[in-house]
């Protein structure tokens, strides 16, 4: 299990700055950041983000843990890797980030926040874990009812449209989930993972 | 030498004969007066083509011989026959390369640049050296910190005798106090030793090396080759001669601190320079029996305008945060900066920096309070952070040029250009007499009716102190400074080499750099000291015309002795004699041509470069029919910097303005007014002056004569107006030896303004 998280207590208070540092995919590669903003420059969705990349990383820094973890950044990171691929120092930015969003996801940040894209990700995983294969119909539904019930209904509800346009369109199908075979391998495999993961 | 038997030597090679009718310029050109021989070949640059010219010169047949080639840039080396004056005339990258070929305007170039050359040749004989003794082959090094005692165990090694001068008791300096330096090798990461012990051990031991520890040099006179030094130690004067002198003295901390109050320094607890830092780092980073861990670096950000920093704040924050980093890893170091220069290989130290952990923030701090707490706008979370709790905040403070010596009193107010004797806002008198409307006072007199020296800048007056070498020059004690107090050197091409011929400088004094620099610097400036010395024993200049044996000639007869030469010369290589004549120090002399430029009466003069020369070169242009509508402009180019970049223009096949005709020129210094009239009287429709940029950052070869020239025709307007003309027929260029694209662009710029003016009307007359 790893250390647990530094409070940190002022400003660039180094000592969450160094945790990550430890404890993060990449993070080991943190310090060479020159804040030059060709991965935030980079970034197609970073309108979509509060701070950016370049910033989070000026933040986990500073040692403000509270704003890094609770950050849209770390949820709405869409694996695109240009940050990575570009930075002029070698740095895995998007694994930092998903290094992040993997501790605010472990720490409850983000069920706290109610952060969506933690649900989607929550409901994709129990979808592929279970079937080895990813089921529209159920991800969709487990994802809308991770808010509640009547929450659930609604989103369900809202969606009804689509999801009759698609079936009509041959897009999703009726009936019981496609699985893969050999499923107790992959039980296997994840629960592997699941070890390696609790190792640390 | 009375008969000029003038050769004129017609190259067809390397497309010459290609675009020019080679019959044709030979006739046109060899009947003209002086001419005895004139030859062809396809190549004179070959041993065969050599073989020719050097049967004439051998045979007596020539004296003068005209290459008609290519520029006088090339080939020098195989264009110098011994007995003979070799001129050149620039055909290829002038004519064939930059004109279309077989059109009479092309035709009409070349005739011009070959008579042009023939009237060089009239007018040029070759040089000998001025009778020089060189006295003394010794070095002086003045300031005994790590650019001093480098530059003496460097000369030593060349085998001078040196003699160095400290002012304190000690030797080292500022190096004594340092914990660590800046790598100097690949690659470039880990920080190295202090070894100033062993360096100043080294020192003490070499044979060669005089060391006078409480020493002042209280005056120098003499030229390069014999400066006569009296070295005030130990109670008593002594005076000794030296070849040359480099100049070593270092830095000292500004002299207002006060702008450095805002970071708290001196008024807050815990916060120290970046001087005092290194004592805490070489005690292992304690400070009064306290561990200390977390630090603050400030590095002033230029906007603030604090005194005297530069990039060397920027290098030391990086090297002292890491040495934190190395003696305590758990520390936690923040360097605040604007910008963070790291200049040259100081890259690899920021990266191993951030590798050890060093938080650099960009964050302007605004206040400091007790604590130390530092409250700074970070720019890069974009919101104010408090740093609170520091152990130490260190400021890095600026670095002031010791160019002058903050012990001795500074020069009385007015006379702190001057040495003793000579006062240059002394009314100027011709023959005795002031001067009225006469002309030297005319073009030479300011308001005061006095002249100032060409070093004496009102904007830039050298700092508080008395004079480092109390030069007894005419032209003041001081080493001319550019501004701020740094001593003037031609940036790019001459950093070394103050305006005083012999006197070379190194390490803070000129820039602000770190040990690793100054060392560096100080091998530089010895063997620009050595070179001189060697060079002054064969009479010959040392930079930028190295090896030039010409010097100017000063015909006292008809000299008005209105100092125009002494105040202007850039060098301070003109003296007055009791009389008040100028007294050319010859060795002191860089054969620029300022001092003939600036003579009124056009006295002064070189072998194979003078007023007259230039005049006829002027009047050997054909000027065709004013009915033909051909313009000619006449293009002084300074040897330097333009006309490299017009054969540079040709060279990439650049059409250059057929009305144009080039005389290159040493320097714009050297250009004499004159000139310019005499070209406009002649028939020339316009001229244009094209030289090296002048200013604070200023690229002319000779510092200042672009200034000078830029001055000159400012004030030309007055005789255009006399001689009835535009003044808009007069144009003064600054260009860079890489504008070979743009040249081609003013020449037609300037071409279509004079076409638009319209034809000179004195021509034809």
């Amino acid at each position: 299990m790893t250390a647990a998280i530094p409070q940190p207590s002022r400003t660039y208070d180094l000592s969450f700055a160094r945790w990550v540092r430890e404890n993060v995919k990449g993070g080991d590669k943190m310090n060479l950041c020159m804040q030059c903003g060709v991965c935030a420059g980079s970034c197609p969705i970073g309108d979509e983000m509060d701070n950016g990349p370049r910033k989070t990383f000026m933040m986990v820094r500073a040692g403000m843990k509270e704003e890094v973890l609770s950050s849209s950044t770390l949820w709405n990171c869409t694996s695109c890797y240009r940050c990575y691929v570009r930075c002029p120092r070698g740095i895995p930015v998007t694994s930092i980030i998903q290094g992040l969003a993997a501790v605010a996801a472990k720490e409850g940040y983000a069920p706290k926040q109610k952060v969506e894209n933690y649900y989607f990700s929550k409901a994709f995983w129990w979808s592929a874990e279970k079937f080895g294969k990813t089921d529209e119909r159920l991800v969709t539904m487990k994802y809308f009812f991770s808010f509640g019930l009547s929450e659930g209904i609604k989103r369900a509800l809202d969606n009804l449209k689509i999801a009759l346009g698609m079936v009509k369109a041959g897009r999703m199908h009726i009936g019981l989930p496609h699985t893969i075979k050999n499923k107790s391998q992959l039980k296997a495999i994840v629960a592997k993972a699941k070890e390696l993961e609790q190792k640390g | 030498m009375a008969d000029n038997k003038i050769g004129i030597y017609l190259c067809e090679g390397c497309g010459i004969a290609d675009a020019i009718n080679m019959d044709e310029l030979e006739q046109t050109v060899a009947n003209e007066f002086g001419v005895v021989t004139c030859k062809r070949h396809a190549a004179f640059c070959s041993d065969e083509g050599r073989a020719v010219i050097e049967k004439d010169v051998k045979d007596g047949e020539a004296n003068k011989v005209v290459v008609a080639a290519c520029s006088h840039r090339v080939m020098t080396d195989r264009f110098n026959f011994e007995g003979a004056v070799t001129v050149r005339a620039n055909l290829r990258e002038q004519v064939a390369w930059t004109q279309p070929a077989g059109e009479e305007d092309t035709q009409m170039f070349a005739a011009d640049n070959v008579r042009m050359g023939i009237a060089q040749a009239r007018n040029s004989e070759n040089p000998e050296g001025h009778e020089n003794v060189v006295k003394s082959e010794k070095l002086l090094v003045v300031g005994g910190g790590i650019a001093g005692l480098t530059a003496a165990l460097d000369a030593a090694k060349t085998g001078r005798e040196v003699t160095l001068v400290e002012k304190t008791d000690q030797l080292g300096g500022w190096t004594r106090k340092w914990s660590k330096l800046i790598p100097s090798r690949p690659p470039y990461r880990g920080l190295v030793d202090n070894n100033i012990e062993d360096i100043i051990k080294a020192v003490e031991e070499n044979d060669r090396i005089t060391v006078l520890t409480n020493a002042l040099v209280t005056k120098t006179s003499g030229e390069p080759g014999e400066f006569n030094v009296t070295i005030s130690h130990g109670g008593s004067d002594t005076e000794e001669v030296f070849g040359a002198i480099v100049v070593a003295t270092g830095w000292r901390m500004p002299d207002d601190m006060t702008p450095y109050e805002k970071y708290g320094l001196g008024k807050v607890d815990g916060v120290m320079t970046g001087v005092d830092f290194e004592e805490v780092l070489k005690n292992g980073l304690e400070k009064d029996g306290k561990k200390l861990e977390t630090i603050a670096i400030i590095i002033p950000c230029e906007s603030e305008q604090m005194p005297y920093t530069s990039g060397v704040a920027d290098r030391i924050a990086i090297k002292q945060a890491i040495q934190v980093m190395d003696t305590n890893p758990s520390a936690m170091v923040y360097v605040l900066h604007d910008n963070l220069r790291a200049h040259g290989q100081a890259e690899e130290l920021y990266r191993e920096a951030q590798d050890k952990g060093v938080v650099f923030m960009k964050a302007m701090v605004k206040s400091a309070e007790a604590g130390p707490t530092l409250t700074t706008d970070d720019l890069l979370l974009g919101q104010e952070v408090k740093l609170s709790g520091m152990d130490a905040v260190v400021v890095m403070t600026g670095m002031m040029p010791n160019s002058t010596n903050p012990d001795l009193p500074q020069a009385e107010k007015g006379n702190e250009f001057l040495c003793d004797d000579v006062n240059p806002r002394v009314p100027i008198t011709v023959n005795g007499e002031e001067a009225g409307d006469g002309d030297a006072a005319k073009a030479a007199g300011d308001e005061e009716g006095g002249v100032a020296p060409a070093d004496c800048d009102p904007e830039n007056p050298p700092l508080p102190g008395g004079p480092l070498l109390n030069l007894q020059y005419r032209q003041g004690p001081h080493i001319p400074i550019l501004y701020n107090g740094f001593i003037d050197s031609h940036y790019i091409c001459f950093p070394y080499e103050t305006r005083r011929t012999g006197i070379y400088v190194c390490g803070a004094v000129r820039k602000p750099m770190t040990t690793t620099e100054a060392k560096e610097d100080a091998a530089g400036a010895v063997l620009k000291g050595v070179q001189a010395i060697n060079l002054v024993k064969e009479s010959r200049a040392t930079h930028p015309r190295t090896g030039d044996l010409s010097y100017p000639n000063f015909g006292l007869d008809i000299c008005t002795k209105c100092r125009r030469c002494t105040v202007e010369c850039p060098f301070g290589a003109i003296d007055e004699n009791e009389e008040g004549y100028p007294q050319l120090n010859p060795s002191r002399c860089r054969r620029c041509g300022t001092c003939m430029g600036a003579c009124p009466v056009r006295t002064i003069s070189f072998k194979n470069y003078s007023p007259n020369m230039v005049t006829e070169m002027i009047e050997a242009v054909e000027q065709p029919d004013p009915f033909d509508e051909k313009p000619r402009i006449m293009v002084f180019a300074c040897e330097n910097d333009a006309y490299p970049a017009l054969d540079m223009a040709g060279i990439n096949r650049r059409e250059i303005n057929k009305y144009m005709r080039f005389i290159p020129v040493r320097c714009l210094g050297s250009v004499t007014l004159v000139w310019v009239s005499n070209a406009l009287e002649k028939g020339f429709d316009g001229v244009m002056l094209m030289g090296c940029k002048s200013g604070d950052d200023y690229q002319c070869h000779f510092v200042k004569g672009s200034a000078i020239a830029k001055e000159r025709i400012g004030k030309v307007e007055e005789t255009l107006k006399n001689l009835m003309l535009e003044p808009e027929r007069v144009s003064f260029e600054e260009v860079s030896i890489a504008d070979s694209k743009r040249v081609v662009e003013l020449l037609d710029k300037f071409g279509e303004e004079i076409e638009g003016i319209g034809l000179n009307p004195f021509k034809g007359f």
